[in-house]
């Protein structure tokens, strides 16, 4: 049995691209006499970032330059990325600091666990993101340059509405 | 509490309960799975009610009573959830509280400390107090054994560890109230064998061991359940590992062995145990060098050697390998014609602990002695005097033999060695088998009582390092002597077929309690 084809016939107004073109090209020569001006001059013009926007991180610390960290351990702990690694130790005043604190800025996901979960508020996200660099090994942070971060920190709320409403 | 003691009923949170005269509200609460807040109460020691954290109500009583010392009477009915429990209890946490200075970032305690449980479960979030903290400092007890007043809850576990089971009453609780604090009355450190204990015992991070303080929070240990091997009293442990390496040994309740208690050498003995040069390939001789190579073809060298030879097979072992392993060794050698093996024992002080005089520290500073000789191995002072002329096959379990001469083995036919630590006299194996230590394969050990013991795999092994009692029983199968032993449990039960000593025992019997040996006692006798 031969399949039955149904023909359909084009509409006249639909066969012509005419109209169509025309409507396009009405809305390019509307922009040329209107420019929109959504775009920046980066890098000489910098991009206004939300207090809450979570960059690479930041360590707070002392006025002596000691980072605030106290190596309890809880950001490891709660980090999902597995990417930041401590080793607690004892310093001269008997004291537990971080002998070792790498976070690895490729593996984490920016979720701000770690800044939420520290006790002593040493560990921030930061208000950043040019993080570029030459080297994959250098997406590693260590202690030292957690340290000289000098980007602001990320809020965890935003300081004119707290309660977020 | 014998059989013919009277059995007292009594509803314990609406769930009825049956226990023998004398039983306090806590343990019978504890039967029916309710556990009540304790800070002063431990069961190995007696219980002075003084934390006042177990208050529980009881219908009829005019107050809440401390149910670590109250006897349960016939028809009692206990509520340990009531408001007025919850109430006494929130009031002795928020009395602790009003000192204790909350640095559970850095306490050594948090994650296993009584008081951080107790005080998020009454869900007093907030302190009350405006007064500034006493700060009373930190102190050291022991040469391992650091003491944070402030942190201190002055329960007295610890004085009374002292007390009832070292009798050894060196701690005291010195001032009172506020300013109370526990410590010796001398200004000298005090030393006991078992000092360790009380560290343990302290339910908040007081009581620190200075080796382990900073180290690893305890959340991230993985806890294996294992016997310590540091002497033939082969205490049950669990074994805090992270990073595969043994981080910290505590004890494992068992009455039958430890109680709750062990020594401080086993706990010192443990940590790190089997770090340092490990072999981690097996290695045959191939024109007089040592060349390393993989299982199939070390096991082929192996089944090539085991053929039965008019000089017969010795055997040097060690009483620190388990009895599957023991065992397996003993089998390779029947193979070629056992001719008798030999192990040595390191011994030390002996010290004991008066409170509970069944655990004691063993002069034989190795878990399997009993194991060993029930698998016919001769214990003996000097091994290498014991195979000296001997000219057939040498088969070496897990001794480094550090003490051998340098020409060791010249007149061997054949020297096997089953190790897991490289040495000078391991290099002259034709025939080098790495193998695990205690924490990196299952099995068990027999202690100085005839206690069959498991333990359980802690870590991974290095390199290619295998147990014997899997190695040794898969040369064994390819030439037709038994099946391949994937399991320590298959091991063990072959074993135990062949050894009448273990009659009546199998692996899963064993359990984490462990099982004796048949006429345990009898021969005992002939370890010493």
């Amino acid at each position: 049995m031969a399949i039955g084809v149904k023909k359909v016939e084009r509409p006249e107004a639909g066969s012509s691209y005419l109209r169509a073109t025309l409507k396009g090209m009405g809305l390019t020569f509307r922009h040329l006499a209107t420019p929109i001006t959504v775009s920046q001059q980066y890098p000489e013009e910098k991009w206004e970032l939300a207090p809450r926007m979570r960059g690479t991180h930041r360590m707070a610390v002392h006025e002596d330059g000691r980072a605030k960290c106290v190596a309890c351990g809880l950001c490891p702990t709660v980090c999902p990325a597995n990417c930041i690694k401590l080793v607690p130790a004892e310093d001269e005043n008997g004291e537990r600091y971080a002998a070792v604190y790498e976070i690895d800025e490729f593996r984490c996901i920016f979720c701000g666990y770690c800044q939420e979960v520290c006790p002593v508020e040493a560990i921030h996200l930061g208000v950043h993101y040019e993080a570029a660099e030459y080297s994959r090994e250098r997406f590693v942070y260590d202690l030292e340059r957690l340290c000289e971060q000098d980007h602001p920190f990320t809020q965890l709320w935003d300081p004119e509405d707290p309660a977020s409403e | 509490m014998n059989e013919t003691s009277p059995v007292l009923n009594v509803t314990i949170d609406g769930i009825q309960v049956s226990v023998p005269k004398g039983a306090t509200i806590l343990e019978a609460a504890e039967r029916v799975g309710v556990v009540i807040p304790r800070y002063c109460y431990h069961p190995g020691l007696s219980a002075p009610a003084v934390c006042r954290m177990c208050l529980v109500e009881v219908d009829g009583a005019p107050k809440p009573l401390p149910s670590c010392v109250q006897q349960v009477q016939d028809g009692m009915v206990v509520h340990t959830a009531s408001a007025e429990a919850r109430k006494a209890r929130r009031a002795a946490v928020e009395f602790l509280l009003v000192n204790h200075p909350l640095d559970c970032p850095i306490c050594d305690a948090a994650g296993q400390c009584e008081l951080q449980d107790y005080a998020f479960e009454t869900g007093q979030l907030r302190t009350r107090n405006i007064e500034p903290k006493a700060v009373l400092g930190r102190d050291k007890l022991t040469p391992d054994i650091l003491y944070f007043a402030d942190r201190c809850v002055l329960c007295t576990r610890c004085v009374r560890f002292m007390d009832e089971i070292a009798q050894e009453p060196v701690l005291q609780v010195i001032q009172r109230g506020h300013k109370g604090y526990i410590d010796t009355m001398t200004d000298e450190l005090f030393e006991h064998p078992f000092s360790m204990n009380i560290v343990d015992v302290c339910p908040v991070g007081a009581l620190v061991n200075e080796d382990f303080l900073f180290k690893p929070r305890a959340w991230d240990l993985d806890q294996t359940p294992s016997i310590c091997p540091g002497c033939s009293q082969g205490c049950n442990v669990l074994l805090g590992t992270k990073e595969n390496r043994v981080l910290r040994a505590k004890p494992r309740p068992n009455n039958e062995v430890n109680s709750y208690w062990m020594c401080d050498h086993g706990r010192q003995a443990l940590v790190n145990w089997g770090a340092g040069d490990r072999i981690e390939v097996p290695m045959i001789r191939e024109s007089g060098r040592l060349a390393p190579t993989d299982w199939p073809q070390a096991l082929a060298a192996l089944s090539r050697t085991l053929e039965a030879r008019p000089a017969g097979a010795r055997a040097i072992v060690s009483a620190g390998a388990s009895n599957e392993s023991l065992y397996i060794a003993r089998k390779l050698a029947d193979k070629v014609g056992f001719k008798g093996g030999v192990f040595r024992v390191e011994t030390g002080p002996e010290a004991g602990l008066p409170g509970f005089p069944k655990l004691r520290l063993r002069a034989e500073r190795a878990p399997n002695v009993r194991g060993a000789e029930l698998l016919g191995f001769r214990r003996s002072a000097d091994v290498l005097e014991a195979i000296r002329g001997h000219k057939g096959v040498l088969i070496v379990l897990e001794d480094a033999l550090i003490d051998a001469p340098e020409d060791f083995g010249v007149e061997l036919e054949m020297f096997i060695y089953v190790g897991t630590h490289m040495s000078p006299a391991a290099r002259r194996a034709d025939i080098i088998l790495p193998s695990t230590t205690f924490a990196e394969a299952e099995g068990s050990f027999t202690n100085v009582e005839g206690r069959v013991q498991r333990f359980a795999q802690a870590l991974h092994p290095p390199g290619l390092a295998r147990p014997l009692w899997l190695t040794g029983s898969t040369a064994l199968a390819g030439l037709g002597a038994g099946a391949v032993y994937r399991t320590a449990a298959a091991a063990f039960d072959a074993l135990v077929g062949e050894f009448g000593e273990f009659q009546g025992l199998s692996y899963a019997k064993l359990g984490l309690g462990g099982a004796s040996v048949a006429e345990a006692e009898s021969s005992a006798a002939n370890v010493s």
